[in-house]
């Protein structure tokens, strides 16, 4: 009753999406949205005509000056810096646009051209300070803020009358004031222009990328041979350009100088920053997040505003806001990885009914016999890690090894050892076409192929996305044991979508199905996935009927049948469950029936834990790796099995001393060769009662040898 | 209230009593592979309790009393029980605890009748036996609940009811010294008190009429066993099996817990043991995989054989261990005999000898 309820509740509620949706760039922007739709929502409710058409145009006029600002703030921020003077640069921009409007009479074309320089030229004075001579970001722009501020002061005095005096009446110059296009302003169109761009910069463009690394790690970044010192000034220099957009807009919108215009705006536009999700650590942010503050800053002083607070009021509350906002950055920062490593691991219900009897005097398929015991080993202390091995008609032995190489052990003998090809990832499953080409599984990479002299092609490294998927599960992260069909598909399990290679103790603690079988088409060089939903696919071989396929899930201790061709295309059904052990490898035997792998024994406390995820999920986060209940896979043993289902012999090795571990194994010309993933050797085994000639693809492609 | 609010925090953050570490061996703990080296005088069925008068060893294998000279093993006597503890008195007799409930002393190790016999009532899992020094008997009882050799359940259902019995010889009285010990295992007189091996909370306790018990050695990594005099000032502590991170996070985990003492074969329950890797169905942890034909010997220990030589106040001075690649591992007895140790791994079932020479100055820190 219990495991009922718990099974359904596994079953039905998706665990594993909150991490992987946690662990989603996109969240650290989905926070600030949510944010601004609450304030949004709360606002429209509690204001009459907060979403009228002009309550809107009026909000996007002002977003767009302060949102040009909040862009230039972000960039100096994503660069790892701050630029308090937006305010005093954006006052002198002001007066500068209307100074040459109104006293010069310039004409429009050059008074924003002009402008535009003036907003480089200060911005470029933080820029070399800051850039060039190493100056702190925070102290210098501090300081040319008073400097800037001054001189605007200055400047006032003198100009006030003159500016306020005159009423140019320039159609060109309204239009930017408070011109529109289809209801929406001028500004407006201008900062989705400018926004597009920024975005299309910031993700897309070298420098860009540049910008996001510098404020990473500038050490790293002037390593990796990225100009430092100019880019950091042309983010100044670019944050002084935006500034003095905004001020253009807001010039031509309002014609006045007074002497509070820009006074606390770095505030503003800091908060803003915050909120988006700019880190000010620098690094992290992007044109979206800097858009999403400018518009929740925006609303909260306009609702404010509107429902008749203070200015100190409204003031105090954004401080508050970017106090508030900067805390939760940094503690979001510090602690992400935390978080998401703490909920990504979602173990699920896994019942498995009792095992067959292994005991020796209980009889049974599965007796444990000490057969293997004595197997000879090659390439002892030499070889590392072979997951699976494979010989050629001459009798020649390749293994993969960690060190990411195809080696090869010369017959008869197998001392002499070569580096056949290098790949670079953890070599696993491995099969001959019929040109001879040998084809492998490499953990972490995908399915590569390599041809008789040596040389290394990628077949494929990606499938096609699945649609209900979080995780982007198009790229392989665990390819492990393939088969090549009559026609020239090639079917190879991927035992994990959400684990690398090395974490595959945690898919094992989930116990979820979160693998695949993925076909790969020679002719025509097209991936698609097969099946999935699999609890860590393993062994893949084709049947001896030409149009299924036999593949192990290892943690379902199950063999199941695929069948790709034939009138039952597409189903799948069940060959063996209830395995006393973790299914790995399956290959064909000589006689017709199959070879099959268990790389482990399962134990009564993880079955027991297999049906407890909540006991699962504690441990996981409480007990370290190494001390996790792990499924068994120091003993192992190989089985014979036949196409019914039915287990027709079995080889062990007791103590596991001579050959601890075995995920595949290999017949070829009446022995056995047995490989294992965490071991230094490959195990040999004479047969009885073998077929003498058997060479297992010569055999499968018709070729006599 | 607070008390309840404070451990469901605990318990929700893994804080306080929820959390799950293990000391290191460190300092006078530092690993070793000394025990591994040891010479093995005997190797028998159940090896459980040694003993000696100063001249004579013997040893409780079962049901049988032995006595060892060299490597050769005379049988004394045997009993219809299994030996739970042993103790040699200083008149030249011994006394015997069988199947943890009866306590017999005999005048000499093969005379036929018991000079007196003790069989409380209250007895249950008497596992250690010493004489007092003032002629009475201290005798350590692990479990109200559990027998001689299911300690594990006992340390599963977290049972704090291990006790510490005065036996008088002279007018045959059982006086209890103390109760709710977590597993008492292993007593050694120190002064006018006992000291006392509280298994269950990893620590050495000083037990004395009228007070509650103190704690003299605490913080163990291991969970610690019968304890003997040192010829030198001090002791030989000894400790049958080690603590793991996974077994204290299991002891946190009352629905698996019970689900395993009433679904699993003890054999291969989530707890420690005397001996360990005898089949796939124990459990396994991530660092007891057999990486290129090893097995690594920090992984955590299901079983290990370690003994401590404490100084006379209870400090650690060095240690011998077996680790997790040994052998020797549930060392249950050690004692000094002449210029040698003497031990019992009870996990292989062997009695064992180190030479007691230059080990302090191989092991120390």
């Amino acid at each position: 009753m219990r495991d009922t309820l718990t099974s359904l509740r596994y079953r039905y509620w998706p665990d594993h999406l909150l991490g992987e949706i946690l662990s989603k760039r996109w969240t650290e922007t989905a926070i600030p949205v949510i944010l601004l739709l609450i304030v949004g929502f709360a606002l429209s409710r509690s204001i009459d005509h907060f979403l009228s058409p002009a309550s809107l145009a009026d909000t996007a006029r002002q977003a767009g000056e302060i949102g040009f600002i909040g862009l230039g703030m972000a960039l100096v921020v994503i660069v790892g810096g701050i630029d308090l003077s937006v305010g005093s640069i954006f006052a002198l921009t002001d007066f500068c646009a209307l100074y040459l409007l109104d006293v010069l009479n310039w004409p429009v074309p050059a008074v924003v051209v002009a402008t535009l320089a003036c907003g480089a030229l200060l911005g470029a004075v933080n820029g070399v300070l800051i850039g060039y001579l190493r100056l702190r970001a925070f102290i210098t722009t501090l300081i040319t803020l008073i400097i800037y501020r001054s001189a605007f002061d200055l400047l006032i005095q003198r100009y006030s009358n003159s500016i306020a005096a005159a009423f140019p009446d320039i159609p060109s110059w309204n239009f930017i004031g408070g011109g529109d296009v289809f209801g929406i302003p001028s500004v407006a169109l201008v900062y989705v222009a400018i926004a597009i761009f920024g975005h299309i910069f910031m993700t897309r463009l070298r420098p860009g990328w540049h910008i996001t690394a510098i404020g990473g790690s500038r050490r790293s970044a002037y390593n990796s041979g990225i100009p430092v010192r100019r880019t950091i000034a042309l983010c100044y220099v670019a944050s002084g350009v935006l500034t003095s957009i905004a001020a253009l807009f807001f010039a031509a919108r309002l014609g006045t100088v007074g002497g509070d215009i820009g006074v606390g705006l770095e505030v503003i536009v800091l908060t803003a920053t915050v909120l988006g999700g700019i880190t000010l650590g620098g690094g992290k942010g992007s044109v979206a997040k800097s858009l999403v503050g400018v518009l929740i800053v925006l609303l909260i002083t306009n609702g404010l505003t509107t429902l008749n607070a203070r200015g100190g009021i409204n003031r105090m509350a954004l401080a508050g806001i970017l106090l508030v906002a900067a805390m939760v950055d940094i503690r979001w920062q510090k602690n992400r990885t935390r978080i998401i490593s703490k909920v990504y691991v979602a173990p699920t219900y896994h019942a498995l009914p009792p095992p067959p009897a292994t005991e020796i005097g209980q009889g049974g398929p599965f007796e444990q016999n000490d057969k293997l015991r004595d197997v000879e080993l090659i390439g002892l202390g030499r070889i590392e890690a072979p997951e699976d091995v494979i010989l050629d008609r001459n009798n020649n032995l390749y293994a993969g090894s960690r060190h990411g190489d195809i080696m090869r052990f010369f017959a008869p003998d197998y001392q002499r050892m070569e580096v056949f090809a290098h790949i670079g990832g953890q070599p696993l499953g491995m099969a001959f076409d019929r040109q001879d080409n040998l084809y492998v599984c490499i953990g972490g990479m995908g399915l590569y192929r390599i041809k008789p002299d040596g040389t290394v092609e990628k077949a494929t490294d990606e499938t096609n996305r699945s649609m209900h998927s979080v995780n982007d599960d198009s790229r392989l992260r665990l390819a492990d044991d393939l088969d090549i069909t009559d026609d020239g598909l090639i079917f190879f399990s991927e035992a994990t979508v959400r684990y690398e290679m090395d974490e595959w103790p945690i898919d094992g603690l989930e116990a979820r199905g979160n693998g695949r079988i993925i076909c790969y088409d020679t002719k025509t060089g097209a991936t698609h996935t097969a099946l999935r939903g699999l609890k860590f696919p393993n062994g893949i071989c084709v049947a001896s009927d030409g149009q299924s396929i036999l593949f192990a899930e290892t943690f379902g201790c199950s063999i199941k049948r695929l069948w790709f061709a034939g009138p039952k295309k597409g189903q799948v059904e069940v060959v063996m469950d209830n395995l006393p052990g973790y299914p790995d490898n399956i290959n064909l035997a000589s006689d017709g029936n199959y070879w099959l792998a268990l790389v482990g024994m399962r134990s009564p406390s993880l079955d027991l834990a297999w049906k407890m995820p909540g006991f699962r999920r504690r441990m996981a986060k409480r007990v370290p790796v190494d001390e996790w209940l792990f499924p068994n896979i120091n003993t192992g043993c190989v089985v014979k099995f036949n196409e019914q289902g039915k287990i027709l012999e079995s080889f062990w090795d007791l103590r596991g001393e001579n050959h601890p571990m075995i995920t595949s194994m290999r017949e070829h010309r009446g022995y056995l060769y047995l490989g294992g993933i965490m071991n230094n050797r490959i195990g040999r085994y004479k047969l009885e009662n073998a077929d003498p000639n058997f060479v297992q693809y010569d055999k499968r492609w018709g070729k006599l040898s | 209230m607070i008390a309840a609010v404070r451990e469901f925090a605990n318990r929700f953050l893994g804080r306080g009593e929820a959390t799950i570490t293990v000391p290191s061996f460190d300092g006078a703990l530092k690993p070793n592979q000394k025990l591994e080296s040891a010479t093995t005088l005997l190797e028998c069925e159940a090896p459980e309790d040694l003993a000696t008068d100063g001249r004579n060893l013997y040893v409780a294998d079962g049901r049988r009393l032995l006595r060892l000279d060299g490597s050769a093993a005379t049988e004394l006597r045997s009993f219809e029980q299994p030996i739970s503890a042993l103790c040699a008195l200083a008149d030249g007799g011994i006394a015997v605890a069988l199947g943890g409930r009866e306590v017999r002393l005999y005048a000499d190790p093969t005379s036929g009748e018991p000079s007196v016999r003790f069989s409380d009532a209250a007895f249950n899992a008497i596992n250690a036996l010493t004489p007092a020094g003032d002629g009475t008997l201290i005798a350590t009882d692990g479990s109200a609940t559990c027998g001689v050799d299911d300690w594990a359940r006992d340390l599963m259902e977290l049972n704090r009811n291990g006790r510490v019995f005065r036996l008088d010889p002279k007018t045959g009285s059982v006086k209890p010294l103390a109760s709710k010990l977590g597993y008492a295992f292993g007593a050694c007189a120190r002064g006018d008190g006992v000291l006392v091996s509280e298994s269950w909370r990893h620590r050495l306790v000083l037990v004395a009429d009228g007070r509650t018990p103190q704690t003299v050695l605490g913080h163990l990594p291991v969970y610690p066993s019968r304890l003997s005099k040192a010829a030198g000032g001090g002791y030989w502590l000894t400790a049958f099996t080690a603590r793991t991170q996974l077994v204290e996070f299991v002891l946190r985990e009352p629905a698996y817990r019970r689900r395993m003492m009433a679904e699993i074969d003890p054999a291969y329950w989530v707890a420690p043991r005397l001996r360990s890797g005898f089949s796939f169905k124990e459990p396994m942890q991530g660092a007891h995989i057999k990486t290129m034909g090893v097995i690594k010997p920090w992984a955590p220990p299901r079983s290990y054989g370690l003994v401590i030589r404490l100084s006379e106040d209870g400090k650690p001075l060095y240690s011998l261990h077996s680790r997790v690649d040994g052998v020797n591992h549930g060392v249950v007895a050690a004692l000094e005999l002449g210029s040698d140790l003497v031990l019992i791994a009870k996990g292989p079932g062997r009695v064992l000898k180190l030479p007691l020479a230059g080990l302090a100055e191989e092991t120390g820190s």
